[in-house]
């Protein structure tokens, strides 16, 4: 059967052609959206996590973006119970030079070591730290403007986390008169067996301006990353419809063109299923080089995507065993939906047409 | 063994066949002659299953075919079809071609179907690689292969010369003296005369 369905789409070159053709670009859209998506979410999940096990905002706030917290609830946090270190960030973005948008992060000085010095120093007072990617790409090596304001570049550090790779640190008392906040966001690292639902609510307890989760609790909410992934998966939807419909479509044309074919089956006897069954193996087969192609052109473009100096490491492409899993059981699932409608009627083609002709 | 009675067909309000009454023995090689439009091919569509009559019933080895639930594998076990083209899959070699009738079939069964018609030498080969002569007889295996009782054939020779048109009523001569029914759609009354007995339709009736 296999052997046979196989010799049918090399028969059929031209809409075999087509057809894998329209899977390739579904599949692969379905991979580039959620990589990209999964990525972005992850880096920013990745950032925060880093960081602790407790996440202070702004109560009532929708982004951290616009989130401001009082830093001197830092002292306050200290004095409790099992926290083993606390730190606060601002979280912020700016033109730099002729980059339209870079992340600005001010942070205290116990977070300088987060950042991977690649050479000279962490900043002082009115310098600033680079990130490689974003160094890579400035005229100026030794100092920038933000918000009208020239700063010292002091160093430059790596990492694996291109949100912080392109962007540029500086201390959160800078970044403050920057953005006019004295913090985004506070982080929390709590002892070895503490209980982290205590130390939230010791926490909550010492203003009424904040919101205090624990940081996977945080990442689980956050808005961002559902709008994020509810867009992407809004995409993927299209994406899968648009392949579903291309096949349905050149699988109709192409059953079409194949009526003699399955008239003559009818005819000597073959039942319905399986002729539908031949038509399902057939797609079966392109869904599966399809979607292994689609696999690899999505490394490729993830790639580039990765290492492109425009995109200043922002988009950065995640493909976990998962996704591929999901995405293959996709591939597979609109390659054999798309044509059970075609193989329907293909398994109903009367076997009289092949002697009454146009008649019936 | 083929009983019609009262058999009508129109194909909307057009009247095709007109209370038509036949009796076909066991292995008679029977033609069924007629001009284009005349009916015949129609004639031969209903008493071939493939066609449901509008009124009347056909009965085979004394069984209505309108009682009988998987037509499939009734088609598969008792009927084969040799049509005016010959219909082969291109995209399988000779012996595919056959063996879609019958995935069972040992190779041996297929080589001596070949011989039989004198082309053992293509099997390999694909319907592209073939003369029309050939094809129309790869169509004539794939139609014995499972040792049919009845054989249905509309129009076999009109894609073919004299001599591949001789050729093919010769081994419907053979059949049938092995005591297959051969039932033959044809307009080449010099060759229907080689049947058992010829049957005219005209206007939709015998």
């Amino acid at each position: 059967m296999i052997s046979s369905a196989l010799k049918a789409l090399k028969a059929n070159r031209l809409k075999t052609t087509l057809i894998y053709l329209s899977l390739i670009f579904s599949i692969t859209s379905i991979f580039l959206i959620s990589s990209i998506s999964n990525g972005v979410i992850s880096m920013y999940s990745s950032m925060l996590k880093t960081d602790g096990d407790i996440i202070i905002t702004q109560a009532k706030i929708s982004d951290t973006f616009f989130s401001n917290v009082d830093i001197t609830l830092l002292d306050k946090i200290n004095t409790l119970e099992n926290i083993k270190s606390s730190s606060a960030i601002i979280v912020g973005a700016s033109p730099v030079e002729k980059l339209p948008i870079v992340a600005i992060y001010g942070v205290t000085k116990n977070r300088f070591s987060n950042y991977k010095l690649v050479t000279n120093n962490y900043p002082k007072e009115n310098e600033v730290l680079v990130g490689e990617s974003i160094f890579n790409q400035l005229e100026n090596k030794t100092s920038i403007e933000i918000a009208n304001k020239t700063y010292k570049i002091s160093g430059v550090f790596e990492s694996s986390i291109g949100f912080e790779n392109g962007g540029v640190v500086l201390n959160i008392e800078d970044a403050g008169k920057i953005f006019n906040k004295s913090a985004s966001m506070i982080m929390v690292n709590s002892k070895i067996d503490a209980n982290i639902d205590n130390l939230i609510k010791n926490i909550s307890t010492l203003s009424s301006k904040i919101e205090v989760k624990s940081t996977e609790s945080f990442v689980d909410n956050y808005n961002q990353f559902k709008i994020i992934q509810t867009s992407s998966n809004a995409v993927s939807f299209i994406a899968f419809a648009m392949g579903l419909l291309g096949i349905v479509s050149i699988m109709s044309i192409t059953i079409n063109q194949r009526k003699t074919e399955f008239g003559i089956k009818r005819a000597i006897g073959i039942p319905m299923r399986k002729i539908v069954f031949q038509i399902i193996s057939e797609s079966f087969i392109l869904g599966f080089f399809s979607f292994l192609s689609a696999f690899f052109i999505s490394h490729i473009i993830l790639y580039f995507i990765k290492n492109s100096s425009h995109l200043q490491g922002y988009v950065n492409g995640e493909m976990s065993s998962s996704l591929a899993l999901y995405v293959f059981i996709a591939s597979i699932v609109m390659a054999i939906l798309g044509s059970v409608i075609p193989a329907l009627n293909a398994a109903k083609t009367d076997p009289v047409i092949l002697i009454q002709g146009d008649k019936i | 063994m083929i009983k019609v009675t009262n058999i009508t067909h129109f194909y909307e309000k057009d009247l095709a066949l007109n209370n038509i009454n036949l009796e076909i023995p066991k292995g008679e090689f029977l033609a069924i002659v007629g001009e284009s439009g005349s009916g015949k091919s129609t004639l031969l569509s209903v008493i071939s299953t493939l066609l449901k009559p509008t009124k009347g019933d056909v009965f085979f080895e004394n069984i209505n075919i309108s009682d009988i639930t998987n037509i499939d594998s009734f088609r598969q076990k008792n009927i084969g079809f040799i049509f005016q083209f010959h219909y082969l899959i291109n995209y399988l070699t000779v012996k595919e071609n056959i063996q879609i009738a019958n995935e069972l079939c040992l190779d041996e069964e297929i080589i001596e179907l070949l011989e039989l018609l004198n082309i053992e030498e293509i099997i390999d080969k694909y319907p592209n690689e073939i003369s029309g002569g050939q094809r129309q007889r790869v169509a004539i295996a794939r139609a014995l292969i499972n040792n049919p009782k009845v054989i249905f054939a509309d129009e076999p020779t009109g894609n073919l010369d004299s001599k591949n048109s001789k050729n093919v009523f010769k081994i419907f001569r053979k059949l049938a003296k092995k005591g297959t029914t051969i039932i033959v759609a044809t307009h080449d009354l010099k060759l229907a005369a080689k049947a058992d007995k010829i049957l005219e339709v005209k206007d939709g009736e015998l």
